[in-house]
């Protein structure tokens, strides 16, 4: 049976620069959905430094929050807190309106499969299961055994192909060889970040619409996306769900230290 | 007209001199080169001018109609008649403009369409451009060069005044101007058509900028000049392309862009010339479905037809392209300027079998047209005219009125056995005149 959880999140970002810099814009997907399985409350964003800061909406429908630091500074500090209750239902999104789903059908430059790709997924004989759902299912725990989980092999811009054919790779390399693999099989795939509870750093897993409905699976983990998760963003890629794009005047290097938690209070 | 050719070397002097240059890259060395001027005129009847026109306008409206669609309701694609996979699968489509309307609606402000002539005589649209269309400006100066040194030439003959288009380009800017000056972005001087930026904004008043004078603060953008004022913008007529725009929404290593820039504009705050996102409706692949826009969206038969064209998407196509290949042009929708044309003659039997590979695994990706067997115009080479292919780029400007600017740039093959003619292939231009009686 579903069980509802209450979840008191924290996410830490800080960006320590070795030099100081000016006129630092950024861009923040960072802030948790209301899906049907999920519900977000008491959010609370602290920007250090922050001039000004606008809220707007993605294509996708992801909140983005952007503004400016003109002023010198050498640390760039967000730090945001909040309540989800998860486990409200099974599926995502009810989207019974196909045209709104058909981006999610084609291949993105970091999804594009290759030879590696293409023979995996013939390897899967997909015509085996009638519908969408266990097609999906199925190409989750294949991946989930074939493919190893190793941190510092790939890189954010490592593509879906790139990745397979190494055997290994992190969370976003599951979920991007999961959603070429879904494409494939003309399943609409979004990727998705947010976090489960116990990891300490974003997650990602992908979202496939089965029957007009979007269903969470988590291919690192092998599981179906459920009370533990908590959703901050979905897009065609990992492109599109990134928690955080800046550009700042000054030659420098810059060491970003990520924090996620997420408390059970139960 | 003869007075024409004995100026010709001056004109080209003169062009040089005003810095009327082409930059090209190749193999990572920028090198600039003249852009040859002939001294021969395309001359265009007043009826035959006036028919253009009514296609022209009827095409660019239906395009018009087609990126309002397509950012928005979709209903071209729900009511099946164009599949979904040449709008989703098209690097044209950009997902970020989705659901963004721009101020009045306007997505293709200037569009620049290119026809040919066959031989006889019937025109044929060869390819919209409805990102940022470059060449107004070199017709304009030619003239405004050649009235400086044969003014007894226009005084007998009745044309068409081009000098217009600063004007028609002001009225664009000023009918989308959201409160606040004009710019015309540059990416800066290195640009291959520099010349015309910088022209562009001495004749209409706009400032000339590069993205680092340009900030955007509060959902607003402002020009900062030299000595730290700013001034808020209200259109900005950019002529760099949509994934330099704004490194926050689209290629996030673009230093010639302006962050936020994207969210501004989608609030309604500034106009983007042309908007982002056209891309989609000038993609080689979409073209093929122009006409099917027009009976879609406007309910009229196409007053101007394109070439011949085949999709090897649909069977019949693909059957058809397969058993004509040798008399076929082929081109890559992905590419541009002249690259990635080829005629299926021109391979060799190793070759050709390679291509038809491809072309099975990738239908979507290639078009094929039927080559038009153009019809010649003449430049004037070594003191005596000869023929050589020619293609015509006709300007036309959206600002709730549709409008064909009263010229063109018609840009021809030095080389007499090529038909490519894109200045980045080292053609040549003339100025084209429209008769007025």
């Amino acid at each position: 049976m579903i069980k509802i959880k209450r979840l008191n999140f924290r996410y830490d970002l800080a960006s320590n620069f070795h030099c100081s810099v000016t006129n630092h814009r950024f861009t923040l997907k960072c802030l948790p959905q209301n899906t049907a399985r999920q519900k977000i409350e008491d959010i609370k964003l602290f920007i250090n430094g922050v001039e000004y800061r606008q809220n707007a909406t993605d294509s996708f429908g992801n909140s983005v929050v952007y503004g400016c630091i003109s002023e010198s500074h050498d640390k760039f500090v967000v730090s945001m807190t909040g309540t989800a209750f998860t486990g409200l239902d099974i599926f995502e999104e009810f989207q019974p309106d196909e045209t709104k789903s058909v981006i999610f059908k084609y291949p993105t430059p970091l999804t594009t499969p290759g030879n590696g790709i293409e023979n995996y997924f013939k390897s899967l004989e997909l015509e085996k299961f009638p519908r969408e759902y266990e097609k999906v299912l199925h190409i989750m725990r294949e991946l989930h055994k074939d493919f190893a989980y190793k941190k510092g092999e790939t890189t954010v811009s490592t593509t879906a192909e790139e990745a397979f054919n190494k055997g290994c790779g992190v969370c976003q390399d599951y979920a991007q060889i999961m959603t070429a693999l879904c494409r494939m099989a003309k399943i609409p795939v979004r990727y998705v970040t947010g976090a489960i509870i116990g990891e300490g750093y974003s997650h990602a897993w992908v979202e496939a619409l089965c029957n007009g409905f979007w269903y969470g699976f988590d291919p690192t983990n092998d599981l179906l996306v459920n009370n533990q998760y908590i959703k901050i963003s979905h897009g065609r890629d990992y492109s599109d769900c990134v928690i955080n794009k800046g550009i700042f005047n000054g030659y420098n290097r810059q060491e970003l230290d990520v924090n996620v938690s997420i408390n059970d209070e139960q | 007209m003869d007075e024409l050719f004995e100026h010709a070397s001056t004109v080209n002097e003169l062009l040089s001199r005003y810095g009327v240059k082409f930059g090209i890259y190749k193999n990572g060395q920028f090198n600039e080169q003249l852009f040859p001027f002939d001294p021969i005129p395309r001359i265009i009847k007043k009826a035959e001018f006036e028919h253009l026109e009514k296609g022209l306008i009827q095409r660019v409206d239906a395009l018009n109609l087609f990126l309002a669609d397509i950012y928005g309701n979709k209903q071209i694609v729900k009511d099946k008649v164009i599949p979904e996979e040449f709008i989703f699968s098209s690097s044209g489509f950009l997902q970020q403009c989705d659901g963004v309307v721009p101020p009045k609606n306007i997505f293709s402000h200037i569009s620049g369409i290119d026809l040919v002539q066959a031989k006889d005589g019937t025109w044929y649209i060869l390819e919209d451009n409805l990102r940022v269309p470059s060449g107004a400006s070199y017709p304009m100066i030619a003239r405004s060069l050649c009235r400086r040194t044969s003014p007894e030439t226009f005084a007998r003959t009745k044309i068409e005044d081009n000098r217009t288009y600063a004007d028609m380009l002001k009225e664009v800017m000023n009918f989308v101007n959201t409160g606040g000056i004009n710019v015309i972005v540059t990416p800066g001087r290195y640009n291959a058509a520099f010349f015309e930026h910088s022209y562009f904004a001495e004749k209409t008043g706009a400032v000339l900028t590069t993205g680092k004078d340009l900030v955007v603060e509060n959902d607003n953008v402002y020009y900062v000049d030299y000595q730290g004022n700013r001034q808020r913008v209200g259109a900005l007529y950019r002529r760099i392309s949509d994934e330099f725009l704004d490194p926050m929404t689209f290629r996030e290593d673009s230093v010639i862009g302006i962050p936020h820039l994207f969210e501004a504009y989608k609030k309604g705050n500034v106009a983007i010339i042309n908007a982002p996102g056209n891309g989609i409706a000038d993609d080689k692949g979409i073209y093929y479905f122009v006409p099917k826009m027009i009976k879609y969206y406007l309910n009229q038969e196409p007053i101007l037809n394109n070439a011949p064209t085949y999709v090897p998407f649909y069977k019949e196509d693909m059957d058809y392209v397969l058993s004509h290949f040798d008399d076929l042009v082929i081109k890559d929708v992905s590419e541009a300027g002249g690259y990635g044309v080829f005629f299926g003659n021109s391979l060799t039997k190793e070759k050709k079998e390679e291509f038809i590979n491809k072309l099975k695994a990738e239908p979507r990706r290639f078009i094929a047209q039927e080559v038009i067997d153009f019809l010649d115009i003449d430049v004037f080479i070594d003191g005596k005219r000869a023929p050589r292919k020619a293609d015509l780029r006709a300007f036309v400007l959206s600002d709730g009125t549709t409008k064909v600017w009263k010229s063109g740039l018609t840009r021809f093959s030095r080389n007499p056995d090529s038909f490519i003619v894109n200045s980045s292939q080292g053609g040549g231009f003339k100025d084209t005149w429209i008769l007025s009686q």
